[in-house]
Formats: C-alpha cells, sequence, structure tokens
C-alpha cells in the first residue's frame, strides 16, 4: 500500500515538475488565480458595503464566508480540475482513459496524479488571506478551537467539492458530453455557501445543507468562528457533524465515478 | 438564481440602494444570466489559435472585406445565442420573478438593439484580446491577469452602480459599460437613450481600432509566414 501511494506521489511531484518548467508561465496563472478570487471578494465587500447588512450579518462576517468557500474550491480544484466535465470528456475521446486502464494503477490514482495544477493554489492562498482579513475585521478572537473550526470547514467544504467533482466525471464517462448541471452544483454552490445560509428559502437551503451538504459545512463552523448562535434548526454544534457528512458525500461521490467507469465504452478512437 | 436571493435578502431592509431598487436589481441578475455565453463566447480563442497555428491566413486571402466577414460570422453566432438563450432566460425569469423589462413595442425594441450592440462591442472586444495572438504566443497568460479586472469593472460581480464615485466614474467611460450594464440599464428604463449612444460610439470606436490593429498585424503575419 506504502509503494502504491509512492507511485502516485511521483506521478504528482512529476507533472508539478512538468508546470514548472515554464515558471513565468505558471507564476502568471497561479497570480490570476489569486487575482480573481481578490478582485470576486471586493466587490461583494463593495456590493455588502453599500447595504449595510445581510440578514443581520456584517460584510466582513460574510466575506468570511466567501474566503472559507474559496480556499476549499481551490484545494478541491487543484486535484480535481482534471475530474470537470470537458477535461473528462477529452479523455473519453481522445481514447487516453483507454490507456490509462490498462495501467496496473487504480484510474482515480492516476488521473488525480498525473493531472495536479499547482496554480489553483493561488485561489485558496487568496481565500485564506481573506479569512484572516475578514476575522480581523469582524473582530475575531483567534483561539485554537476557532482556528480549527475553520480548518474543519476548508476541509469539508473541500472534500465535497471534490465529491460533486468525481460524481459529475462519472456521470460524463456515460454522456461523453459535458453538463453544465454540474457548474451549477460546483459554482454554484459555493457561491450559495458564501452568504449565511438563512437567507434562503428552504428549498434551496435544504438542497445545500442536506443533499450537496457545502451549506453546511462553511456556514456551521463559521457560526462557531463568530460566535454567533444559529438560527433554529441549524444549531452551532452541527459543525462537528459536518466532517462524517463531508466523508460520506465524498464516499457517494466515489461510488458515482465507479459506476460511471463501469459504463465506460472507448469511442473507438 | 442564488444571486436573486441574495438581493431579495439584501433588500429586505432597503427599497433603494445606489439608485437600484430590488427589479432592477433582479433584471441585472436575469439580463447577467442571459448575456454571459454571449460574451465570454466559447469559441474566444478561435482566432487567437488559427494566428498562432498560421491558418488565420487563410482569412486574409478570402475575397472581401476580412474584419466584415469575421464580424458578421462572430455575430450570427452571438445572435443564435441571444435568440436561443437570453431571450428564452429572461422570458421564464419575467414570468416568475418581478423583472423590470419594458412594457412597450418601442420600448423592447430598444432592449433588442441594446443586446445586438453588447454582442457587436463583445465580439470587437475578443477580436482585440485575441489579436494580441500576432505577437505573442502566449496571449493567454497575459489575459488570464487581465480577466478578473475586466469582470469586476464590466459589471459580473456587482451593478457597477455600487461601485465607489472614483471607480465608477472610470469605469462609466470604459468599453466594458456595453456588454452588459447598458442593456441593464436599457431594460429598467433607466437613462437609456444615453446607453444605447454609448454602446453606438464604442462599437464604432472599437470598429476602428480593430481595422486597424488587423492592417498593422497582418503586415506582420506575411512576414512572419515567409
Amino acid at each position: 500500500m506504502a509503494e502504491g501511494l509512492g507511485v502516485y506521489l511521483r506521478l504528482a511531484a512529476a507533472s508539478v515538475r512538468a508546470t514548472a518548467r515554464r515558471p513565468a508561465h505558471l507564476a502568471a496563472r497561479f497570480l490570476a488565480a489569486a487575482l480573481i478570487v481578490t478582485l470576486e471578494v471586493a466587490g461583494v465587500a463593495l456590493l455588502l458595503d453599500r447595504f449595510g447588512s445581510i440578514g443581520g450579518w456584517r460584510p466582513a462576517e460574510v466575506v468570511l464566508l466567501f474566503g472559507l468557500g474559496f480556499t476549499a474550491q481551490g484545494l478541491a480544484l487543484v486535484f480535481g480540475d482534471t475530474l470537470e466535465a470537458d477535461e473528462v470528456s477529452k479523455l473519453v475521446r481522445r481514447g487516453t482513459f483507454d490507456q490509462i486502464l490498462t495501467r496496473p494503477a487504480s484510474p482515480l490514482g492516476w488521473v488525480v496524479a498525473s493531472y495536479v495544477d499547482t496554480r489553483f493554489f493561488g485561489r485558496s492562498l487568496a481565500g485564506a488571506g481573506t479569512v484572516v482579513w475578514a476575522a480581523d475585521r469582524a473582530g475575531v478572537a483567534w483561539t485554537a478551537g476557532r482556528a480549527g473550526l475553520a480548518v474543519l470547514a476548508v476541509a469539508c467544504a473541500a472534500a465535497i467539492i471534490f465529491g460533486v467533482l468525481l460524481a459529475a466525471a462519472g456521470f460524463t464517462f456515460v454522456t461523453v458530453q459535458g453538463s453544465e448541471a454540474v457548474d451549477v452544483l460546483i459554482y454554484g454552490g459555493q457561491y450559495l455557501a458564501s452568504y449565511p445560509m438563512h437567507i434562503y428559502g428552504s428549498a434551496l437551503r435544504f438542497l445545500f445543507v442536506w443533499l450537496v451538504p457545502i451549506g453546511l459545512a462553511i456556514y456551521a463552523p463559521a457560526l462557531g468562528v463568530l460566535g454567533r448562535q444559529g438560527p433554529p434548526g441549524l444549531p452551532a454544534w452541527l459543525a462537528w457533524l459536518a466532517a462524517p457528512v463531508a466523508a460520506a458525500f465524498l464516499a457517494a461521490g466515489g461510488l458515482a465515478w465507479r459506476a460511471g467507469i463501469r459504463h465506460y465504452v472507448g469511442t473507438g478512437s | 438564481m442564488v444571486r436573486t436571493a441574495v438581493f431579495f435578502a439584501l433588500y429586505r431592509e432597503q427599497d433603494r440602494v445606489a439608485g437600484l431598487d430590488v427589479a432592477d436589481a433582479i433584471t441585472y441578475v436575469w439580463i447577467l444570466q442571459g448575456l454571459f455565453a454571449v460574451v465570454w463566447a466559447p469559441w474566444f480563442w478561435e482566432h487567437a489559435e488559427a494566428i498562432r497555428s498560421g491558418e488565420f491566413v487563410v482569412e486574409l486571402l478570402r475575397p472581401g472585406d476580412p474584419y466584415l466577414r469575421l464580424a458578421a460570422f462572430d455575430l450570427g453566432r452571438t445572435l443564435s445565442l441571444l435568440v436561443t438563450r437570453t431571450v428564452p432566460v429572461l422570458a421564464v425569469a419575467a414570468l416568475v420573478l418581478p423583472l423590470r423589462l419594458p412594457g412597450t413595442a418601442g420600448g423592447l425594441a430598444w432592449l433588442a438593439a441594446s443586446l445586438v450592440l453588447a454582442a457587436v462591442v463583445s465580439f470587437q472586444l475578443r477580436f482585440l484580446f485575441g489579436a494580441a495572438a500576432f505577437w505573442t504566443p502566449d496571449y493567454r497568460s497575459m489575459f488570464l491577469l487581465l480577466f478578473p479586472v475586466l469582470w469586476l469593472a464590466s459589471g459580473f460581480v456587482i451593478p457597477v452602480e455600487f461601485f465607489p464615485g472614483p471607480l465608477r466614474a472610470v469605469v462609466d467611460w470604459s468599453p466594458l459599460i456595453p456588454l452588459v450594464m447598458a442593456p441593464v440599464r436599457v431594460a429598467t428604463g433607466r437613462s437609456a437613450a444615453l446607453a444605447v449612444a454609448g454602446q453606438v460610439a464604442w462599437a464604432l470606436a472599437l470598429w476602428l481600432a480593430g481595422r486597424l490593429v488587423l492592417t498593422v498585424a497582418s503586415r506582420r503575419l506575411v512576414i512572419h509566414g515567409g
């Protein structure tokens, strides 16, 4: 098992080295990934400043949610960018996936490790910076417990986004063509979870707290970080439920990926 | 959909912010939704890739005016997106949500004109960014760095009305306004004539810029191809 892991680490290292061969290019993409987060957050901060508050939350508190969301998204995309529909569709249509299946390695491990994309760390870094800045503005007194909750939120949300990507990739094996529904779940879900969940109607809340639990993963721990009381039905101790729920969702994503591979048919290319 | 919920929540405590009320904001959300694919067309880099590979030379060899032909070809595709995507999206949204769209035939004609002008300006901007490929093969990294700024300044994150004064003043005079904000202003009936006039002015200015770039660049391509 340890040896098996070593193979994937070497693969990942190789793909990182490959992108590092063009340092200026890598730096530009890294910077661009960070910049898009920074400006998106700036836009949201400007908007919220005009209104003063949303659902009783101050702008800085909402920006903290955005920071958590982007940090998680960046992490998930470092490993999962190739699982996006366009890329999987390319793997299938070009016949690359046939080769992957013949290798003595797990197809998922192979795909993830060979296409690690470090530029998305730019997103995570900018997201983490946003969290620190927003926490300062919101007057959060950092304790070990609160920092732990923030890490928990990021880890769980990243796992969930990765789970959505996995399930979507499984789906793409069947449809070959990409589907926009996935983008809605990934980007829409993360955008939605970047605002306090209690502003939404019950249908959206149910969907993104319990079915695609990214709302649970970000909102519930953030309540703890900010020292806020949750609304009825969403108590702060739910934060600790985020970990098992995220793990279960990730497992479900893995099953969908497997089911997708079982239905995989080469395109004859 | 999420943005709609966010704006409803934001406006729960206030009626009007920066001159916009909740109907204006919701209209903005759905025009944005409808125009996304038109402005950032999926075929964004087609010309740039053709320039890099040299295939673009075919465009210059064809009879007729190359810029006009590229514009017409692009407009055909964006118009089909407008008809199959933007209009249905807006129609469905208007049925369920309190959008602020013009109620008269004349008003709708203005909105249609504004949407088409948005498509025209978007082609011209995309052409100029793609034309960077005449000078550098790494046109994409440069655009990636610029993109976040364009994304915010053209109003894809929040309506530019919510920008602070000085920033808003700069952005209002940029060729990014015709892309989304001008159609929104026409739809909500705030300074509609001015918005369309701005679109026309930018369409003309970018037309000249695009032609100039193509003239200069095609000389380069000839040298390049030997």
